[in-house]
């Protein structure tokens, strides 16, 4: 597992991904950490495939029990298929998940793990001093759906907006935008319904500072690469296959 | 799914479908155990004999219905337990390739503590299968005896029917019945002992 620091102050972000070992059938992922003083917050733990390799390369900057919480941005196997061993391994620890999919989310198994649910309007993960804000995301794709904002390391968390599909060799940051287009366009047309709340979502989304736009598949953008990626969402016709 | 645990899923399986033969064939001794009341009855003295018989039947059946009922009940605590053992089977597993993946890392020794946790409650799932595998089998063992007091009576009752003066055909065909469906619970129960009796707490 290859990882990534992406953000060094008052606390770390750290990305993990590229994973050497994944078997080639299963959509490639990316993860991020959250590292405070004595806590660390998983956003998008992945895949039950992935939890060995995801758990040994966390042991690289946190003890497990200092791994007090979990994100997931939405209900797909390859952000949280994992939690049932999270849950056996940790003791002490918050999933915050929408709440909309609390019932479909415990067919992972959540008996230890505390299943704090988050409102359609959004809400704050506060980790130590560090605020995080849950930003609603909802019809993208998922129809509960939240992205992740911290305000201080202005990383914004975008789940499977921004998303491309690539090999595993693929560097972690975009680096010539309009090469990287072709690459996430038909993913984005086809994984997004609705263009109406893709527009909602981009309204909100340019009203925060955001350095490094983050989702789960693929690439992140840094600096001005965001704002493209923004005018580039905007401008694209989602919702494409009826 | 090792082998083992595919083998634990089928066992627990089996006893079900077994059992839901068994429940099937005691309900037509019950019957026949009606049937045979309805005979005896018109037969009047001359089926005096077979009348305590009949009640003796239902009896049985109702006791056979009720046990199998209960070992239902308990077969699906043991395939509740043989889920479970699997999922922690499956955890201890990764932990463990977890801390090995682990290797050098700063925090690596941390995982040692949920791979333990996880060790002991595989193990308990383990000895408390075999625990309840073994009262299971018990309660099977009460199903056989049920079957093979059921064969004493048909046998019995043959010897009754055969007084029986016209009536003796349909008594014969009683007994028969009764006789058949405790050859065949004998069978299936004996068939679920099998399947367990390699879990048995030894
Ligand atoms: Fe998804
Ligand atoms: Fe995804």
């Amino acid at each position: 597992m290859k990882m990534t620091k992406i953000y060094e102050g008052s606390h770390q972000w750290i990305m993990f991904g590229r994973d050497e070992g994944k078997p080639g059938n299963i959509i490639d992922t990316n993860q991020y950490v959250v590292r405070t003083a004595n806590r660390c917050l998983l956003l998008d733990p992945g895949g039950a495939e992935l939890f060995a390799p995801m758990m040994a390369a966390v042991l690289h900057h946190a003890p497990v029990d200092q791994i007090t919480d979990l994100f997931a941005s939405h209900q797909d196997p390859d952000v949280i298929s994992s939690l049932g061993l999270w849950d056996q391994a940790l003791t002490n620890a918050k999933l915050h998940a929408p709440a909309f999919w609390e019932g479909f989310l415990r067919h992972y198994s959540c008996e230890s793990i505390e299943y704090v649910g988050i409102p359609d309007n959004g809400g704050t993960i506060k980790l130590e001093s560090v605020e995080l804000q849950l930003i609603p995301a909802h019809y993208l794709h998922s129809s509960a759906n939240f992205h992740v904002y911290d305000p201080q390391a202005k990383i914004l968390m975008t789940g499977d907006v921004g998303a491309a599909i690539e090999g595993p060799d693929t560097p972690v940051f975009v680096e010539n935008f309009s090469a990287h287009v072709e690459k996430m366009r038909h993913w984005h047309q086809r994984i997004m319904p609705s263009n109406q709340a893709k527009r909602v979502w981009i309204e909100r989304v340019r009203n925060l500072d955001v350095d490094i736009l983050a989702p789960q598949h693929g690439r992140m953008f840094k600096g001005d690469d965001v704002k493209r990626f923004l005018d580039w969402f905007d401008a694209l016709q989602v919702g494409i296959a009826v | 799914m090792t082998n083992q645990t595919k083998s634990q899923f089928i066992a627990v399986a089996s006893i079900t479908s077994e059992l839901s033969a068994v429940m099937v064939v005691a309900k037509e001794i019950s019957l026949a155990a009606a049937n045979a009341k309805a005979i005896a009855f018109r037969a009047g003295d001359k089926a005096k004999g077979f009348q305590p018989i009949t009640d003796f039947i239902n009896e049985l059946a109702k006791e056979t219905i009720e046990l199998v009922t209960n070992i239902n009940i308990y077969a699906l605590v043991l395939y509740r337990l043989t889920v479970n053992e699997f999922q922690k089977t499956v955890a201890y597993n990764k932990f463990e390739l977890a801390s090995k993946m682990a290797g050098d890392a700063v925090y690596a020794k941390s995982m040692q503590e949920p791979v333990e946790h996880a060790k002991l409650s595989m193990q308990d799932c383990q000895r408390q299968f075999k625990r309840d595998v073994s009262q299971l089998l018990g309660q099977l063992e009460a199903v056989m005896h049920h079957a093979r007091a059921a064969r004493v009576i048909a046998a019995n009752s043959r010897i009754e029917a055969s007084q029986a003066g016209e009536y003796l055909q349909s008594l014969q065909a009683v007994a028969e019945s009764v006789d058949k469906a405790a050859h065949t619970i004998h069978d299936n129960v004996q068939r679920c002992r099998i399947a367990l009796s390699i879990y048995r707490n030894s």
